[in-house]
């Protein structure tokens, strides 16, 4: 339930962003991260369509091979 | 930088005198010890014991049959996280044991995967009343916090479920003294509200806590750190997250929470009423409270002012007291398919997570006085 996803900021209008993660995009709330400086291209960790904080590519990367890892578990 | 066969080969060969008991609070982290085989890998040396860890699995009854009671009688829109509506509750409400019996009977209940999808379903649908049946720890608590705080259709209401995740491993370490050696502490709830948040495990119960990451690297870093400690006798709080949690979390988040919410006692199925664990409205958004529009309804509550004494199962497991396959419906009755327990139902439920995996290995964790006692097939 607690369970946050790396994506990459495509866009950004007011406190909504587009993001991309896999070939997915959706539309993130920037609202969580306002005190943070956010722009296109970085990594923000997303939680039910809030970024809750601004990570690296390294980690994001990190953090997809394990989710990718749970996927194939899983599949 | 470590390496993950390292640490591995660091933790295995930890000798200790006896088994160090670390107890883990988060789904997430119960997931991957379990998918990585930790428990096994270790079992000479570290026990590992998940907690309450699941917001799903510890929604009071009343909560769910209250939500079943509005989308039966009161012909509301019930819109909850997908996990919410497969929970069963012990008392039936109108004949249903769960939201998803409710919906096969007829009563509009949708799943949903964010807040402002609730939102959305108001905006489409003015005629009718949407109420979330809003469930969750301080990580999902902000973002509906957030959404919260917009403006917002006449026609959207909550019933508000929402629970904080120290108060409860507090609860736990209080009343199962000497039980715990460690704690790993959830990675997502401290990017909310920071690693500080999980010190008064080493103020009050001189217990080493470890936050992690979900990767195998980070947890086997917490693992690491923890028995460091346990080894050279300190009592330290590490991040092993840091990349996401900072010290005083996320600032902007925990003011929006401490707008919307305010702190109150709050029942836990499976423990009983915890002293400030619960998020209530604050009064600028009290008008949003579903249970102001509708009348209560009668249900058997186990819901005292005082903890109970556990008996089932299910409670058990949520305590740490027992191992999911030691309880004698898992695998049996209970089932993902045919969940008799909230843990078999959720993906964060340690139940679930340990049929899913086919973790089998400890059969029995049963609290003995002030041992563990562990039996191996």
């Amino acid at each position: 339930m607690c369970l946050a996803i790396p994506m990459k900021v495509i866009a950004i209008k007011g406190f909504n962003a587009t993001c991309e993660a896999k070939g997915v995009s959706r539309e993130v709330s920037l609202h969580l991260v306002q005190g943070l400086e956010v722009k296109v291209g970085d990594y923000v960790m997303v939680h039910v369509g809030y970024a809750l904080q601004v990570i690296t590519y390294d980690d994001a990367q990190v953090t997809w091979e394990m989710l990718d890892q749970v996927i194939a578990y899983d599949a | 930088m470590y390496s993950v066969e390292s640490l591995l080969r660091d933790i295995k060969n930890t000798s200790l005198s006896k088994p160090f008991r670390i107890l883990n609070v988060c789904g997430g982290h119960e997931r991957a010890i379990t998918r990585a085989g930790f428990r096994t890998l270790f079992q000479h040396n570290i026990h590992l014991i998940p907690g309450p860890g699941c917001p799903v699995c510890i929604c009071p009854e009343e909560d769910i049959a209250y939500a079943i009671h509005l989308a039966i009688n009161e012909n509301v829109v019930i819109v909850s996280f997908g996990d919410m509506l497969r929970v069963p509750v012990e008392h039936e409400m109108g004949g249903c044991s769960s939201l998803i019996d409710a919906k096969n009977q007829g009563a509009d209940i949708r799943p949903i995967s964010s807040p402002q999808e609730a939102v959305s379903i108001a905006l489409e649908e003015p005629r009718k009343v949407i109420v979330f049946f809003a469930v969750g720890f301080e990580t999902t608590m902000a973002p509906i916090a957030a959404t919260l705080l917009n403006d917002l259709p006449n026609n959207f209401k909550v019933l508000l479920s929402g629970r904080l995740t120290w108060p409860a491993v507090a609860h736990v370490l209080e009343s199962q003294p000497n039980t715990f050696d460690a704690l790993i502490a959830p990675g997502h709830v401290a990017t909310i509200m920071g690693s500080e948040e999980w010190q008064f495990a080493i103020d009050h119960h001189n217990l080493p806590v470890s936050i992690a990451g979900f990767h195998p690297e980070s947890l086997l870093l917490s693992l690491q750190t923890l028995l460091g400690n346990c080894s050279n006798k300190v009592v330290t709080l590490s991040n092993r997250y840091p990349e996401v949690v900072k010290q005083n979390g996320n600032a902007a988040a925990k003011a929006i929470i401490n707008k919307a919410f305010t702190i109150v006692d709050a029942h836990w199925r499976g423990i009983g009423v915890i002293p400030g664990s619960g998020f209530s409205f604050a009064s600028r958004l009290s008008h949003l409270d579903a249970t102001n529009d509708y009348a209560p309804v009668d249900f058997p509550s186990q819901c005292a002012q005082n903890v109970p004494e556990t008996t089932s199962p299910c409670e058990k497991v949520i305590l740490g007291k027992m191992a999911p396959d030691a309880c004698p419906f898992f695998g049996q009755e209970c089932k993902p398919a045919s969940p008799k327990g909230a843990c078999m139902v959720s993906d964060e439920g340690a139940c679930r997570i340990w049929y899913s995996s086919g973790e089998r290995s400890i059969t029995n964790v049963i609290k003995k006085g002030n041992t563990l006692k562990v039996e191996m097939k």
